[in-house]
């Protein structure tokens, strides 16, 4: 039966520049859950200078300061862009957080007023409104497919959304994308936006194993994706609803009869 | 409304006589808080007339360095004054100065008197510049605490801001701290460097590093050896950027675990050998930035080796209680950084260890327990492990991603701080090392206290 195992070739984007908030523990996570199924992983650290070395089934980016945020953005040449558009077209999904969510949008002006064009995978403007302006700082917690995802944002810049991208959920406590109009994130077709860290993935296992169907779509469609033991990651969930007050009854539901997938 | 100081003066001192004695014990800082309330420039107007300041800043070691450049001053006789362990905002800088006035809230013979304190790095730049500060010690600047502390890159914008209002200060500077470094070289006044001299270990700064890029034209920093995070030996091929010769330098290394470290500080006045019970290569810096630190004092270097080798760790620095049969060691983490620095600090470590956890997510903690997932826990071999805290589930999650689920056998979870403790010691462990945040600290000591483990750490203080 696992005589074949599927490969899913990871591209880490900017580990160097874009790392802030521990955002690798989404790397971590996608990884072990993946060993823990049988399906291998290759993961290509693209550092601030390099160029990508053939394709990725899955990008990952994380969050970063002003700075280093610039950085990467002149960094995402035309040819990087290049790949990772034709990827994401072809099928291969991402996880982008925060800053990393900002860059793979239209554009994002930052507190000092400069404004650094995205790759334009989602239909979002980000705006800084500059640093008299309070960040968006705290625990969130958002309605997701019938379930939660439960993180932490800590963003200056504020998202809107275009009329091609959806969010990707709904926020019950917290700022997500912009604090005004309740959305959190963004959903283009195998790409996911997010203001989530936490890290996000570890304590949302049901958004891990979204984003890994995501990618094994389209290089194993038929593999099936066992459903796991997560005691421990809706044990950290639960604690992140209860800190953000939130009622914790639909995970226990959940977790009773031992089906942790949503 | 120069009335409003003895005012305030008088109302302080009530305060932490009062919080003494109803024993709650962390009350060393309320006196000073009632003070600053009162007349919100007593700080400020209060340095004045001093025979030295001396400030310590930077992320981690404030504490330690602090404690030990009080210890050489009082050694060579000054008369010191400084903050209540740790409590390093405007409150605890008020406290300090407060037993040293009299009822009209003039300093007694403030000629002959040495402030020395630590200062948190967010208050440096509108506090620390207007106290007159004749040395200014810059120890290390890693992320820490991002919700309440904002991103690096700002603290270090703040230094380099205030460099022009301490013009006439001693700048003592962690030579391996590339975004120090580069800060540093903007002072007008004197400049001393501490670091290490030469280090086998990382070829290349930890993955997450804070500074990984020329602070100065942001290429790529080539390093030849990394002690630890971004401290290391680096320069920039680009624009010559290149890290300082330290004026005091740590050779010859050798850990010895939890039990200290023997090295030797080479300075201007020679080499001195050091032996210490302050472990880890982190307090080398320290000892190193206190060395410094004299020079611009001006006080005799002699007595280093023996005031370090005396030197006791600091409230929850290492600190140790013995239990029993059981040897409790408490080693504070607040960052990914000291965090790291501890489970180094374990792994040298022949002796078999027990090791608790405890993770709480105030907001003296950072209400961001994210931080976690930078901590190198892959690395931590353990035999029995507890989780304890507000986020021991934030613990345990971790702990399963960086050692996969076996560690389920050795691994217990309990939110309470006290529960976790009594389950940790459950086993009579020989040696049970204590990770804790800060108020997860706080309420452990607490209990060590009730317990009749440990006096109140307000007592410790001079």
């Amino acid at each position: 039966m696992m005589s074949s195992n599927p490969v899913l070739r990871i591209a880490y984007l900017y580990p160097d520049l874009m790392n802030l908030y521990a955002d690798r523990g989404n790397l971590i996570c996608l990884q072990r859950r993946c060993e823990w199924r049988g399906i291998l992983t290759s993961v290509q650290r693209l550092e601030w200078g390099d160029t990508l070395q053939g394709g990725a089934d899955l990008y990952v980016i994380g969050g970063g300061q002003d700075r280093q945020q610039k950085l990467a953005s002149i960094g995402l040449s035309s040819r990087v862009a290049d790949q990772i558009l034709s990827d994401l077209g072809d099928g291969a999904a991402m996880l982008s957080v925060c800053g990393g969510y900002q860059l793979m949008a239209r554009s994002y002006r930052a507190a000092d007023g400069d404004v650094m064009t995205g790759l334009g995978v989602f239909d979002a403007e980000t705006v800084h409104p500059g640093d008299g302006v309070p960040r968006c700082i705290g625990n969130v917690v958002c309605d997701w497919n019938n379930s939660t995802l439960a993180g932490f944002e800590n963003h200056g810049g504020r998202t809107y959304l275009g009329s091609h991208t959806a969010p990707l959920a709904t926020v019950r406590i917290g700022h997500g994308n912009n604090s005004e109009d309740g959305t959190e994130g963004a959903v283009v077709d195998s790409a996911v936006g997010t203001y989530l860290h936490g890290a996000v993935l570890p304590k949302n296992p049901h958004l891990a194993d979204h984003i890994i169907r995501l990618a094994l779509a389209r290089v194993a469609p038929e593999f099936h994706l066992d459903i796991m033991n997560d005691t421990e990651e809706w044990a950290a969930h639960r604690v992140a609803l209860r800190v953000a007050g939130v009622d914790s009854s639909w995970v226990d539901e959940v977790t009773k009869v031992g089906d942790t997938r949503v | 409304m120069r009335a409003r100081r003895p005012l305030a003066a008088l109302a302080g001192r009530s305060a932490g006589r009062l919080s003494r004695l109803i024993g709650r014990g962390g009350g060393s800082a309320i006196g000073g808080l009632v003070a600053s309330v009162i007349d919100p420039r007593f700080v400020r107007d209060s340095f004045r007339g001093l025979a030295s300041t001396v400030v310590v800043t930077g992320t981690n070691g404030k504490t330690t360095t602090t404690s030990l450049i009080s210890g050489l001053a009082r050694d060579a006789g000054r008369r010191v004054m400084t903050n209540p362990t740790g409590s390093n905002l405007e409150r605890g800088v008020a406290a300090a100065i407060l037993p040293y006035m009299d009822w009209a809230a003039s300093l007694r013979d403030p000629a002959s008197l040495h402030a020395i304190l630590e200062l948190d790095e967010r208050v440096f730049i509108n506090l620390g510049t207007k106290l007159h500060p004749s040395v200014v010690v810059l120890l290390n600047l890693f992320r820490d605490q991002l919700d309440r502390y904002g991103e690096v890159d700002a603290t270090a914008a703040a230094f380099a801001a205030s460099m022009d209002q301490i013009k006439s200060a001693t700048l003592v500077v962690n030579a391996d701290d590339p975004a120090l470094v580069s800060i540093s070289r903007s002072h007008k006044g004197p400049v001393i460097f501490f670091g290490m001299d030469g280090w086998c270990g990382e070829d290349a700064p930890d993955v997450w590093a804070d500074v990984g890029r020329c602070p100065e034209c942001n290429a790529r920093l080539e390093w030849s050896w990394v002690v630890f995070a971004h401290l290391g030996d680096y320069r920039c091929d680009e624009c010559g950027f290149c890290r300082p010769l330290p004026d005091v330098r740590v050779t010859n290394y050798e850990s010895r675990g939890l039990d200290g470290a023997t090295y030797v500080l080479e300075t201007a006045g020679g080499g001195h050998r050091i032996s210490t019970t302050l472990p880890g290569v982190y307090n080398a810096y320290n000892v190193a930035a206190a060395a410094a630190a004299t020079h611009g004092l001006n006080l005799d270097p002699g007595t280093l080796s023996s005031v370090v080798r005396t030197a006791e760790p600091v409230f929850g620095r290492a600190e140790r209680i013995e239990v029993g049969s059981t040897t409790l060691v408490i080693l504070l983490v607040k960052n990914p950084t000291g965090a790291n620095q501890a489970i180094d600090l374990l792994r040298s470590e022949a002796r078999p260890l027990d090791v608790l956890l405890l993770l709480n997510d105030g907001v003296a903690d950072g209400e961001d327990v994210s931080w976690i997932w930078d901590v190198e826990f892959d690395r931590l071999a353990v035999d029995r492990v507890t989780v304890g805290g507000i986020r021991a589930q934030d613990l345990a999650l971790r702990l399963k991603y960086a050692h996969g689920e076996e560690i389920a056998d050795k691994l217990y979870v309990q939110n309470g701080i006290e529960a976790a403790l009594n389950k940790a010691l459950a086993e009579e462990p020989r040696f049970l090392v204590i990770l804790p945040t800060y108020t997860a600290m706080l309420e452990l000591r607490s209990i060590c206290v009730r317990r009749g483990w440990v006096t109140p750490f307000w007592r410790d203080v001079a």
